[in-house]
């Protein structure tokens, strides 16, 4: 099972497209997210998972979007 | 009318992906590794293989090729998901795919062209954009007439490429290009044909099939036609490939073991993959078989025991696996374990007689639902709560995009 820190993440939802981070808050600060650098999803059971692979200039972040309950989490995070 | 088949490769698959996914990754050498302790280089970067980092080597081995060498822990759920869209995106242009590896395919397009689309370049260069777009990675495309002379092609020009072999240029393309070239032909055929003072395709070709019939025997004739760059095989779609003929899993362990207690653990866990797979396409086997590769990783063991009747629950698999286990000394501590079930019967689902057996399949298929619900492993046989890996981590050369060979990966 994935864990992940639960966060705040401002997002563009565009009909035809797949949403798009903008900035995320962690730790009380918010990053903005300079590029997407991929996409990819998986499932866990009938779970559906969106992974965005960002970065903010200073580290690469991998956020998980879940569409069942609309949550977004911080699975990973490195420094680059 | 000639067929137009293209061959697509996807430029060292699981690195590209790694590079696009991390920017400061790009125009490095890195190679990509398996979780586990023991792993071996799975991809290596365009830069990295500069330095002779080749698939299969040791961490040691390739950091000793390239110091400066970054390793990078696969993910293979992104590989399969970008290799799932890529092989959607194929499929836009024909029906006839034929997914050869997660990085690999071949597509007719012998009947696409007549209608839709004037050129099989064509065909190539939207498929080459609209990967670059959607993930940023390339591809080696060849086409050509057949399978054996697309394949050929796409390893012409590498990274990027774009090769078409026209039937008129085949006989020039094939009179001095080397048999080890060829798909099919590796270094042991290799030398056998250089005794016979067959170097080149064009020799080949030219060799007269009764000795190379005597030679190799019935895949002497094959070779003949190789040589002349003549292969009639089709691209077959997943709907029309052969019947699995077998389910099995195996894992890597993270340390040697030697109590039978701790390697029942995961052959429990390996004849639950097994079961659970076969359960969820409808197939059940005859025969088991366990695999055991030892410390030493040269000595291994393979036995197998046909049953009575065919099987497909867990704890049927697992303990048909004790008894091939309990049958043989183990001479060393174990390294690899595998489970495979076969001898295979489709689609078949009967209720026992037997109000126990009946039990036992009714708790599986609630197991069955649970797991399909929440995830693999989210319900298990107590004896597993303890293995620290679960599931399958290791993508086989087997795996497809959809159907029984679609293994999921951690």
């Amino acid at each position: 099972m994935m864990q992940g820190i639960p966060i705040r993440v401002a997002v563009i939802f565009e009909p035809g497209k797949k949403a798009m981070p903008v900035w995320f808050q962690l730790n009380r600060r918010q990053h903005k997210v300079l590029e997407t650098t991929y996409f990819w999803k998986d499932k866990v059971g009938e779970t559906p998972h969106f992974h965005y692979a960002v970065t903010d200039g200073e580290a690469l972040y991998e956020l998980i979007f879940s569409p069942v309950d609309q949550s977004w989490t911080l699975y990973r995070q490195q420094t680059e | 009318m000639p067929r137009v088949i293209i061959h697509i490769d996807m430029n060292a698959f699981f690195a590209s992906v790694e590079q696009q996914t991390n920017p400061a990754l790009r125009g490095k050498p890195i190679a990509v590794i398996g979780s586990n302790g023991r792993t071996v280089i799975t991809t290596a970067s365009y830069e990295a293989r500069k330095y002779g980092v080749k698939t299969g080597m040791t961490i040691w081995e390739g950091k000793k090729q390239c110091r400066d060498l970054i390793l990078v822990v696969g993910d293979n759920r992104k590989y399969t998901y970008t290799s799932s869209r890529i092989v959607s995106m194929m499929h836009d242009y024909t029906p006839l795919v034929e997914v050869y590896s997660i990085d690999e395919a071949f597509l007719d397009v012998t009947y696409s062209l007549r209608y839709i689309y004037n050129a099989p370049e064509r065909i190539a260069y939207l498929l080459k954009a609209r990967i670059k777009e959607s993930f940023g990675l390339t591809c080696s495309i060849g086409i050509a007439p057949n399978k054996l002379l697309a394949k050929l092609a796409g390893e012409m020009r590498k990274p990027d490429g774009l090769t078409v072999i026209r039937p008129e240029d085949v006989s020039r393309v094939m009179e001095n290009l080397p048999v080890k070239d060829l798909c099919g032909i590796g270094g042991r055929t290799e030398r056998r044909l250089n005794v016979l003072g067959i170097y080149t395709c064009g020799q080949l070709g030219r060799f007269p099939v009764k000795i190379l019939r005597e030679k190799f025997g019935i895949i002497g004739e094959r070779l003949a036609q190789m040589g002349k760059g003549i292969d009639d095989s089709p691209v077959v779609p997943a709907e029309e490939e052969n019947e699995v003929k077998s389910v099995g899993h195996s894992m890597t362990l993270r340390q040697d073991l030697s109590d039978r207690d701790d390697i029942l653990k995961y052959l429990l866990q390996l004849s639950e993959m097994v079961g659970r797979r076969a359960r969820r396409y409808s197939v059940s086997g005859k025969t088991v078989s366990l695999y055991i590769r030892f410390a030493d990783y040269l000595t291994s063991f393979g036995k197998q025991k046909t049953l009575q009747r065919h099987i497909n629950q867990s704890d049927d698999i697992y303990r048909a696996v004790i008894s091939i286990l309990d049958s043989v000394e183990l001479s060393q501590p174990v390294r690899l374990l595998g489970v495979r079930l076969s001898n295979l019967n489709y689609h078949t689902e009967q209720l026992s007689l037997f109000e126990e057996e009946r039990r036992k399949a009714l708790v599986a298929k609630a197991m069955d639902t649970i797991n399909d619900k929440f995830g693999d492993f989210s319900i298990l046989f107590a004896g597993l709560l303890k293995n620290e890996e679960k599931g399958s981590r290791v993508i086989s050369p087997a795996w497809r995009p959809q159907g029984i060979r679609n293994v999921h990966v951690q």
